[in-house]
């Protein structure tokens, strides 16, 4: 059955431009965005991208008594699209901050310690049910640069390959009870707030999960739908 | 079936890994034999308001293969490259084919700190009838989009705002 991708409801999405996060108004196009049809280049997609980009640890938490320090989390996401279907061998990547707040990256000036034991990026592949799982721990908060006393919130970087070129997802993942979400510039650039909800976890009944870790539930619902019957 | 809705997309941050985008912009190569075509280098200079270029930026790019065919598992058709201190980045690739009523042309996405969402565009290597170059309004920032050839290499720079701002796709 062909496939078909709609337009984003703005409401659900981003402002492109965005009060409190300066650098949105020098990079986001003042032009507005083009309309083009969709043929075989939108609605394709590389197959088996997992041989231009190899798979990267299942685990960030550190190996063996070399523990990353922070509270251990076990993250379960799930890969959907706009019908509910699960994406099955889809490339997921996965990237954050360690607990003090401090990534591995030489461009992060921040003034928190490195932590030798943790381990910042993961690529996996979804299973069956759509689902990747990733032990890893719980990211700090950080101040932003320059910007007013803005510090985001502890959250997950999430970047995953849907079923076709336009459906590409590059997002963040939140926790729940967080009182740095109220304030967030990034998170509430979303206006609607149910759609603001989603990008939160949940954390799962913790009588269920691993006896070490807490474990949060994520959703990561990417663009494109089954054509209805009938439809040209 | 209760419709799901499309997660926010969230703009990469400043520390997106750098492994994550290592070794990836040459689509030359896969599984180490070599991809049928005329081997081509795209390269461009991304810029944001008042011209600044733009360091670490990720762009993915997505083609057909020489015979204009975007399901050859020969070549995957697809790359990543970031850019440098000086904004610049560099593919290397085959030159696509015509496929299916589209003029050759590589399809391009762009992730970055402050970009809330992803950016696409299309770089073209001469000037249509294409029905996605047809379908850029006023037609005078169509020619934004069609690359300058210098040998085998292409030039295609790309400014996301502001004077000479590059026409991009938000469907």
């Amino acid at each position: 059955m062909a496939y078909q991708v709609v337009p984003r409801d703005p409401h659900t999405q981003s402002d492109g431009v965005v009060p409190g996060y300066a650098q949105t108004a020098r990079r986001w196009p003042s032009q507005p965005l083009q309309r083009r049809p969709h043929g075989a280049a939108e609605l394709g997609a590389p197959r088996g991208l997992e041989r231009r980009l190899p798979l990267l640890r299942g685990d960030l938490a550190g190996r063996g008594a070399k523990r990353a320090l922070g509270q251990l989390i076990h993250l379960r996401a799930r890969v959907v699209d706009e019908d509910g279907a699960p994406l099955a061998g889809a490339l997921v990547e996965v990237w954050h901050c360690n607990a003090a707040g401090k990534y591995i990256h030489a461009n992060d000036s921040h003034d928190a310690p490195p932590d030798p034991n943790f381990y910042g990026a993961a690529r996996m592949l979804t299973g069956d049910s759509g689902l990747v799982e990733l032990r890893t721990i719980k990211p700090g908060a950080y101040p932003v640069p320059d910007a007013g006393g803005w510090w985001r919130p502890p959250h997950v970087h999430f970047s995953v390959w849907g079923r076709v070129w336009l459906a590409r997802l590059v997002t963040q993942m939140f926790f729940p009870g967080e009182p740095l979400n109220e304030s967030d510039a990034i998170l509430n650039a979303v206006r609607d707030p149910e759609a603001r909800a989603r990008c939160i976890a949940r954390l799962a009944p913790t009588a269920q999960g691993p006896a070490n870790a807490l474990a949060y539930e994520y959703q990561l619902v990417v663009r494109g739908r089954k054509a209805a019957p009938g439809m040209p | 079936m209760k419709r799901l809705i499309a997660s926010a997309e969230m703009t990469t941050g400043p520390f997106f890994p750098r492994e994550f985008a290592q070794g990836a912009n040459d689509l030359t190569v896969l599984d180490g034999k070599k991809s049928v075509g005329e081997v081509i280098e795209i390269i461009g200079r991304v810029t944001e308001l008042d011209g600044t270029p733009l360091d670490n930026l990720i762009l993915e790019i997505w083609q057909a293969d020489a015979a204009g065919r975007f399901d050859n598992p020969e070549f995957l058709g697809w790359g990543r490259a970031a850019t440098d201190a000086n904004g610049v980045f560099l593919f290397k690739t085959i030159k696509p084919g015509v496929s299916e009523g589209r003029a050759p042309h590589v399809n391009f996405l762009l992730l970055y700190s402050g970009l809330m969402r992803q950016l696409q565009t299309v770089m073209f290597f001469e000037d249509g009838p294409d029905p996605v170059l047809d379908a850029v309004q006023p037609r005078s920032l169509r020619r934004k989009l069609i690359s300058q050839k210098k040998g085998n290499i292409w030039t295609f720079d790309i400014c996301l705002r502001g004077e000479g701002e590059t026409p991009f796709f938000g469907d």
